[in-house]
C-alpha cells in the first residue's frame, strides 16, 4: 500500500521548493493573515491575492487540479454555515462572497505550503521559529507512522467485515468497535516501548539530525519583497 | 468541529493563537519535568493512533456518524498535561495536512479540540472517581468523561463562533450541544470500551496515570486556562476596534450604502457588469498561472 496523501509533491524541485523552510512558513502565514483582513467589499484586492496565488500555483508545479480538489473541500461547509446567517439583502451577498473567497485562499497557500516543503525540513523550520521541541518530535513520529497505523486499521477493518454480515446491533457494535481500538492502542503501546528501546540503542541524545537543509539565499529575499507589497495593500484596503 | 480559517474574526482567532501557545508552552514545560525519554516516543505513536483511529467509524442515528476524538481516552492513559501535547500534535497535523482547520484559526482548534478535551476528560474522569476502579464503574464513568469532553468541546467551540457573529448565540448552542450531545454519545461508548479491553488486557497501562502528578497548581491553571479566554473574548468582543467582518456584522458605515447597493445589485445592467468584470479577472488569473508555470518548464528544459 502507498501512502502519499500529506505532502506528495514536496519532492518537486521548483524556485518555490527551494526557498528556507522559515521563509515560506513566515511569508505564508503573514498571506493568510493579510487574506483574512481584506474587507469583504474590495474586488480588486482579492483579485490581486487570486493573481498572486495563481502565480505561486504555476511556479510551484504542484498540479493544478490536485490544489484545486484539496482546497474546494472545504466549499459545503461554507455554504452551510451561510444557511445559518440572518440573510440581509446585498450585504449578505458580500460576506458569502467574501467567506468563500477568503476560505479558498488560505486553503490554497496552505496547501501550496505543505506540497512545496519537505516534512523534515519544515518540521526543522517551525523548531528553529522557537516551536517547543516536544512538539516537533511528535510531530515527526507522527508522520513516520501514522502510515503504519493506518494500514493496521485498515487490515482490521477489512477482517471485520469479513466475518460479518449486515449490521449488529448497536451494543455489539460499540463492544467490537471498542476492542479493535484497544487492539490498536495496545499495539501502539508495544510500538512505541520497542520504539524507545530502538533509539536509546542507536545513541538517541534529544535530537535528530536532518539532511539536505536548504540555506537562506537570494531566493527568500525575493520571495519577501514579491509579498510585501500584497500584504501592504490588504491592510491598507 | 475544526473551524477553518475566515470564520472567525481577527480579534477572536488571534487572542485564542495567543492562549493556546502559552498553553501548549506550560503544557511542554511540565512534560519534559515530568516524564522520562519514553514519553517521546510514547506521544508521537499516540498522536498517530488518534488519526488512525478516526477511520472507524461509530454509525449514530439518521445517517450520521461519529468517531473517537480520543482527547478523554488519551487523558485518562497519559495524564491531561501529556495528553495536551499528543491532541495538540494531532490537530497541528490536521491543519497542515489534511486541511481540517485553517491556520490563523489553529490557536482555536487546538484550544476547542486538544487544551478542553483533555482537562475536562480528565477533572470528570477524576472527579467521578474514575482512577483505580474496575468493571462497570470504570465503563460509565469513562464514559460521561468522554460524553463530557466533546460537550465542552463543541460549546467552547460555539462561544468562538458566536463572538465572532458567524453565528447566533441560541442558535450556536442549541445546534452544537444538540449535535453534539449525539455525537457525545459515540465518543463516551468507544473511551468506555477500549478502556475496558485495555483492563482486560494491558491492566498495567492504565495504572501509568499515577506517574504524573497533577497538583494544586495545575488544577488552578487548568481552571483559569478553561475559564479566561471566556472571560477576556466576552470583554473584548464588547470593545470597539475596528474589524472588517464586526463592520459589516453590525453595519454601522455600511447602512447608506446597503440598500443602494441591494437595488443596484437587482438591475440587469449591473449583473451584466459584473459577469463581464469577472470574466476579465478569470482570464486574467487563468494567464498568469499559464506563464508562470510554462515559463518555468522552458527554463528547466535548456
Amino acid at each position: 500500500m502507498k501512502h502519499n496523501f500529506i505532502d506528495r509533491y514536496a519532492d518537486l524541485d521548483s524556485p518555490l521548493h527551494q526557498l528556507d523552510a522559515r521563509t515560506k512558513l513566515v511569508g505564508f502565514t503573514a498571506l493568510i493573515v493579510a487574506v483574512l483582513a481584506i474587507p469583504p467589499g474590495s474586488t480588486l484586492v482579492f483579485f490581486a491575492f487570486f493573481f498572486l496565488a495563481a502565480v505561486f500555483m504555476g511556479i510551484s508545479q504542484v498540479p493544478l487540479g490536485y490544489v484545486l480538489a484539496k482546497s474546494l473541500v472545504l466549499l459545503p461547509f461554507v455554504l452551510l454555515a451561510s444557511l445559518a446567517r440572518p440573510w440581509r439583502g446585498g450585504m449578505g451577498f458580500t460576506f458569502l462572497n467574501a467567506l468563500v473567497l477568503r476560505s479558498l485562499l488560505s486553503l490554497i497557500i496552505l496547501v501550496l505550503l505543505t506540497n512545496t516543503t519537505r516534512f523534515t525540513e519544515l518540521l526543522r523550520g517551525l523548531r528553529n521559529l522557537g516551536c517547543p521541541q516536544i512538539l516537533t518530535l511528535n510531530l515527526g513520529f507522527l508522520y513516520r507512522y501514522v502510515f503504519v497505523l493506518t494500514e493496521e486499521v485498515l487490515r482490521m477493518r477489512q477482517a471485520r467485515d469479513c466475518r460479518s454480515v449486515g449490521r449488529a446491533p448497536a451494543k455489539v457494535e460499540l463492544k467490537i468497535l471498542g476492542s479493535m481500538l484497544g487492539t490498536l492502542l495496545v499495539r501502539s503501546f508495544e510500538r512505541a516501548e520497542r520504539l524507545y528501546q530502538a533509539m536509546l540503542s542507536r545513541g538517541y541524545s534529544g535530537d535528530f539530525p536532518v539532511y539536505g537543509l536548504r540555506r537562506f539565499s537570494w531566493r527568500d529575499l525575493v520571495f519577501i519583497a514579491a509579498l510585501a507589497p500584497f500584504v501592504f495593500i490588504a491592510f491598507r484596503a | 468541529m475544526h473551524i477553518p480559517d475566515g470564520f472567525l474574526t481577527n480579534r477572536v482567532a488571534f487572542s485564542l493563537d495567543a492562549l493556546s501557545a502559552a498553553s501548549v508552552l506550560y503544557a511542554a514545560r511540565r512534560v519534559k519535568l515530568a516524564a522520562s525519554g519514553r514519553l517521546v516516543p510514547l506521544m508521537g505513536v499516540l498522536a498517530a493512533f488518534a488519526l488512525a483511529a478516526q477511520m472507524l467509524n461509530f454509525p449514530i442515528l439518521g445517517g450520521t456518524s461519529g468517531h473517537l476524538v480520543g482527547g478523554a481516552l488519551l487523558a485518562i492513559l497519559l495524564g491531561p498535561m501529556a495528553a495536551m501535547m499528543t491532541m495538540t500534535t494531532v490537530v497541528f497535523a490536521q491543519a497542515l495536512f489534511l486541511q481540517d482547520g485553517g491556520l490563523i484559526a489553529l490557536g482555536a482548534n487546538i484550544f476547542n479540540i486538544a487544551t478542553v478535551t483533555t482537562l475536562t476528560g480528565y477533572a470528570a474522569f477524576k472527579l467521578l472517581g474514575g482512577p483505580g476502579s474496575v468493571g462497570k464503574k470504570l465503563a460509565v464513568v469513562s464514559g460521561l468523561a468522554g460524553w463530557i469532553s466533546v460537550m465542552a468541546s463543541a460549546v467552547s467551540c460555539a462561544f468562538a463562533l458566536v463572538l465572532s457573529g458567524a453565528i447566533s448565540l441560541r442558535l450556536g448552542l442549541t445546534a452544537m450541544a444538540g449535535y453534539h450531545a449525539l455525537i457525545g454519545i459515540a465518543e463516551g461508548g468507544l473511551t468506555a470500551g477500549t478502556l475496558l479491553f485495555i483492563a482486560r488486557v494491558r491492566p498495567d497501562l492504565l495504572k501509568a496515570t499515577e506517574r504524573e502528578r497533577f497538583g494544586g497548581l495545575d488544577w488552578a491553571y487548568a481552571v483559569l486556562l478553561v475559564a479566561l479566554p471566556f472571560g477576556i473574548l466576552v470583554l473584548g468582543g464588547s470593545s470597539d476596534l475596528p474589524d472588517p467582518l464586526q463592520r459589516l456584522l453590525t453595519g454601522a458605515g455600511a447602512s447608506g450604502r446597503g440598500s443602494e447597493g441591494a437595488q443596484a445589485l437587482a438591475s440587469p445592467g449591473r449583473f451584466l457588469d459584473y459577469a463581464l468584470r469577472a470574466g476579465i479577472f478569470v482570464m486574467l488569473i487563468a494567464a498568469a498561472y499559464l506563464v508562470s508555470r510554462f515559463a518555468h518548464i522552458r527554463r528547466r528544459g535548456q
